[in-house]
């Protein structure tokens, strides 16, 4: 049995070989069905996007083979080894749930496939358990909250009460701001952490906040909750006196419509806003416009900036596994987001953060930029990464 | 009661030989699909167990995998127990929580039943998704599979652990046949047909179904840890209510209180999904017309079809025949 | 902490709210149940059908058209699974029901997916239900008031039928004994089939009441579909005191569970639906010994 297990497994490495020699095979593993599929959708179309823009400029041709990760993690543990083994991927992105990167985490680090996470925040993932071959280009929990807390403190807001689901990120989130809130000088005068896509009344909730005598209320949520949490916001009128801070994710343009007037005045914190003054940006919404009819996400541009590293670290000359994943902690350029580059000690995005409040315009309701907050790098937090190799 | 039959026999040496075809045979991900194939044919053996011969349609049999998977890797990577004592430990837990499930369901009936198992998963769940030592919803990680060098086997490599969670898939079905060709089997089959005639005859009637739950918690728990060992990742989606109504689904597709056709049913479940799903991403609207049509075309699933098409041929025993034998007896 | 009584009125108010909101739920899934002994895990998926239905319909016409044409086109989508589906799977056993719904909503979740896309939508508060109104001393959203009221008039209005009208009889006879009923000369068939109609029709009306307090998602049916299950089996099956007193329980142990005890608020409820069937393996109200 074992005789044959080696055969195979030998077979199989006589075609690991590229076709040609300037084609990059190029993994996604996104979720198309189940809770996350408009996430992994704009992800796809911000991916498709990027390629054509600055895939023909890096000399060679990709392929790009996507899976649905279903966000299940058996199912996108069995699509990945798929894209590593058998479809022999020179670099594998996308990645929506922290679960599903989780549970990746071992198997791309021992096949040592370079990885690009586009989207999944868990903190770990560029922290205790980051891997020279995972590199993320879009954000970490506590990446886009620690800079709003000393913000929101030099804003006078001295007290504040958190609210987010009961889940990993949401803990991240919260914790991140926590720190740079009580760093500034303030104070948490209650948190609650709601049962995860399983609450459907926040009221009781909203109660306590009102009940804590606390400045302002900060928050995340994302996607369906953060819609019934907005409106069930607004409709206790606490907007008024208790004004409401959160991670960005809570009005992202992908949902900002849904909630209506009631996200109006409502600040917060993100490493993207599609409102951003510059001309890179401004060249992105339209081009992205132009092709899908919508406006960019957060999530189109961790899409978009993922394939345009890509092409990047092909341009640099790399081709292969080995050098596509050590070009890609080197990759640096300025995007939509602004100037971005990768952290050497986690592989973790460095990206300034943007604080935005949610106005209404004539035709529905835009970001106003408030202000940009200076990138920074997480702490290294555990992990231990070996110097990049030039 | 159970029984084999030529037919039986001749579809269990098919999916047996096309198994070990599809271990020797196969790429990286046609592995992948016979493992998930085999894995989830030990759950729907086990939950076959309950639902097709003691009437007791559990909704909590994914929720008693995860929890399998959940013990397997607690006691393998917290506690420090070698995998093949965390695999037995992690069987004799869940065969105990299944054991205590049964009994407290045991006096409920029809969507009762349902409910209340439906109510114990979801339960688990809640727990393991909110205890931080489990990890929440990002799961853990780090669960290694059983170390069998000794023997010259290495389970990392997919082919050796495809062959070994079949040679599972094998012990597991042969645990099911003794068990219900037991007297405590044949006590359960009296139960699902009159409850009053064998608690007439003196019968503990909760006993014997708390019992029969419990072995089928054995092998669900056997199976979660196998799962465990396959993902070598944990999280809590393993227990969420819709695994249970999923492995439901499988049995039902092949074919109830059959025990082979929950076998056909776990091959042609997986095989459609992973073809629907790379197709469209709307497969699961295709197999839910499937499970309807199976449901409203009253056959007894894909397997009670043949078996009630080609069974009734001359060269092997009818199903009805076979069917007869114990209620004459 | 919290002593004063303005806030724990406010939360009473919360639990009614959320109480209400499941009844209009879980009337039509358990009278549905009693009367035909059908088990509908299809009744979440109706409901997000309803919810869908209505923010369609309220782009274009505003939020009344939706709310009264919402019901209508859910009542229509169960006359054709009545039809088509239903009819002929009512003398088979919990299982075979179960699992043809639960592809029923595998089906009713893609096609919602297909039709209106993965991205959540919203429908506006009505303009005459915006703002709060002061009630016993605290101010209180106005929408949630009218949950809250409307809840309780479709009780009334229920228990009204049910109770002192000939129909009610007949749907109580049916529920009894149906085989004796349709000896008596009452046309249970048709009897069935409205029914069904008015379960749907509410499954539809209360989508289009909790679109505005919630987000209209595709998977909003699974989600909202183990907290009904959990109301009809607390409240025991078939019976209308029995919906009304699981929305109850339901509305008040996960409120207060999330004011007095956060971490434990979704265990709660499983614990005690656990131990209901323990002590009452039939629910607190059943329709039958």
């Amino acid at each position: 049995m074992n005789r044959f297990a080696l055969a195979a497994v030998g077979l199989a490495t006589t075609f690991a070989q590229p076709v040609s020699a300037d084609d990059v095979k190029v993994g996604l593993l996104l979720p198309f069905s189940g809770v996350y599929a408009s996430l992994g959708n704009d992800i796809e179309a911000g991916f498709r996007l990027g390629l054509e823009e600055f895939g023909a400029d890096s000399g060679a041709t990709f392929e790009v083979i996507s899976e649905d990760t279903e966000v299940k993690p058996p199912v996108a543990l069995a699509k990945a080894k798929k894209l590593i083994l058998q479809d022999q991927v020179d670099v594998m992105a996308g990645i929506v749930s922290s679960g599903v990167l989780g549970a990746l985490r071992d198997v791309v680090h021992a096949a040592e496939v370079p990885l690009i996470v586009a989207n999944a925040g868990n903190d770990d993932a560029t922290g205790k358990a980051c891997s020279p071959w995972i590199t993320r280009l879009s954000f970490s929990n506590q990446q886009v909250n620690r800079p709003m807390g000393s913000w929101l403190h030099e804003q006078g807001v001295q007290k504040v009460f958190t609210l987010a689901p009961d889940y990993a990120a949401g803990h991240q989130m919260i914790d991140g701001f926590v720190q740079g809130f009580t760093d500034a000088g303030g104070e948490i005068v209650g948190q609650e952490y709601t049962p995860f896509r399983k609450t459907q009344d926040f009221g009781p909730y909203l109660a306590k906040a009102k009940a804590s005598g606390a400045d302002a209320v900060y928050v995340f949520y994302a996607g369906g909750e953060a819609i019934s949490f907005v409106k069930q916001y607004d409709s206790f009128g606490l907007k008024a006196d208790l004004p409401l801070y959160g991670a960005g994710f809570l009005t992202s343009p992908l949902y900002v419509n849904a909630e209506g007037p009631a996200a109006v005045g409502i600040v917060a914190a993100l490493h993207y806003v599609p409102t951003i003054d510059s001309d890179v940006n401004r060249a992105f919404v339209s081009a992205f416009e132009e092709k899908t009819g919508r406006i960019p996400s957060e999530y189109a541009v961790h899409g978009y900036d993922t394939a345009r590293a890509v092409a990047e670290a092909v341009k640099a000359g790399a081709m292969d596994r080995a050098s596509l994943g050590n070009a890609l902690r080197q990759v640096s350029f300025e995007g939509p987001r602004g100037q971005l580059s990768i952290d050497p000690a986690t592989n973790n995005l460095i990206q300034p953060i943007y604080v935005y409040e949610t106005v209404a315009a004539d035709d529905g309701l835009t970001q106003k930029v408030l202000a940009q907050l200076p990138a920074s790098a997480d702490p290294a937090n555990g992990c231990m990464l070996s110097a990049v190799v030039n | 009661m159970f029984r084999h039959t030529t037919f039986r026999y001749l579809v269990l040496a098919i999916l047996g030989a096309g198994a070990l075809f599809q271990a020797f045979s196969a790429g990286y991900f046609g592995l992948e699909v016979l493992i998930e194939i085999l894995i989830l044919a030990i759950l729907v053996l086990a939950l076959d167990m309950v639902a097709g011969f003691g009437g007791m349609v559990s909704l909590c049999h994914g929720a008693l995998m995860g929890l399998g998977a959940y013990a397997y890797a607690m006691l393998s990577s917290i506690v420090g127990l070698p995998p093949l004592a965390a695999l037995v430990g992690a069987m004799a837990i869940v065969g105990a929580l299944a054991w205590i499930i049964g009994a407290i369901c045991a006096r409920s009936h029809g969507i009762y039943f349902i409910m209340a198992t439906l109510a114990f998963g979801q339960m688990a769940y809640s727990y393991i998704f909110q205890t931080p030592i489990f990890g929440g919803d990002d799961g853990m990680g780090g669960i290694t599979r059983p170390d069998l060098s000794a023997i010259g086997i290495d389970l990392n490599d997919s082919r050796s652990f495809a062959l070994f969670c079949l040679a599972g898939l094998v012990l597991a079905y042969l645990a099911a046949v003794a068990v219900l060709r037991s007297g405590l089997g044949r006590s359960l089959c009296g139960i699902h047909h009159s409850e009053e005639r064998m608690r007439a005859l003196g019968l503990t009637v909760w006993r014997v179904k708390a019992d029969i739950f419990g072995l089928s918690g054995l092998i669900t728990g056997f199976a979660g840890a196998l799962a465990a060992m396959h993902v070598m990742y944990i999280s809590p989606g393993l227990l969420d209510w819709t695994v249970s109504g999923e492995a439901l689904v499988v049995v039902i597709l092949g074919g109830l209180g059959t025990l082979v056709g929950p076998l056909v049913g776990a091959v042609a479940f997986v095989i459609l999904k992973h073809e629907l799903s790379a197709v469209t991403p709307y497969w699961h609207l295709v197999v839910g017309v499937v499970l309807i049509v199976v449901v409203l075309s009253r056959a007894n699933g894909i397997f009670g079809w043949l078996e009630a098409r080609i069974g009734a041929r001359r060269i092997f025993p009818t199903h009805a025949a076979v069917k007869k034998v114990p209620n004459d007896a | 902490m919290n002593a004063d009584v303005g806030f724990w009125i406010l939360q009473s108010l919360n639990a009614l709210q959320l109480s209400m909101l499941l009844f209009l739920l879980s009337i039509g899934l358990t009278v549905i149940f009693g009367l035909m002994h059908f088990v509908n895990l299809a009744h979440g998926s109706l409901y997000a059908v309803g919810a869908y239905v209505a923010a369609a319909i309220a782009t274009g016409w505003g939020y009344w058209a939706g709310f009264f044409l919402a019901p209508v086109a859910v009542a229509a989508t169960g006359i054709v699974l009545y039809l088509g589906l239903i009819r002929k799977m009512r003398r088979s056993g919990p299982m075979a029901q179960v699992l043809v719904t639960f592809g029923l909503i595998f089906v009713l979740l893609d096609l919602t997916r297909i039709l209106w896309g993965d991205l959540p939508l919203a429908i506006e508060t009505p303009a005459l239900l915006q703002g709060r109104i002061n009630i016993l001393g605290i101010d209180y959203p106005a929408y949630r008031l009218f949950v809250i009221v409307l809840g309780l008039a479709i009780f009334a209005a229920l228990a009204f039928i049910l109770g002192r009208t000939q129909v009610g009889a007949m749907i109580r006879a049916g529920v009894d004994n149906d085989a004796m009923a349709a000896c008596l000369g009452i046309n249970v068939e048709r009897l069935f089939f409205t029914v069904f109609c008015i379960g749907c029709a509410l499954a539809g009306l209360a989508g289009a009441v909790a679109a505005p307090l919630l987000s209209v998602a595709p998977d909003m049916g699974l989600q909202i579909l183990i907290p009904t299950l959990i109301v009809i089996v607390i409240g025991g099956l078939g019976s209308l005191k029995g919906a009304i007193a699981g929305s109850l329980i339901y509305g008040i142990v996960q409120t207060f569970g999330a004011v007095i005890a956060p971490q434990m608020a979704s265990v709660l409820i499983y614990a005690l639906l656990a131990a209901v069937l323990v002590i009452r393996p039939m629910g607190l109200f059943p329709t039958k010994g």
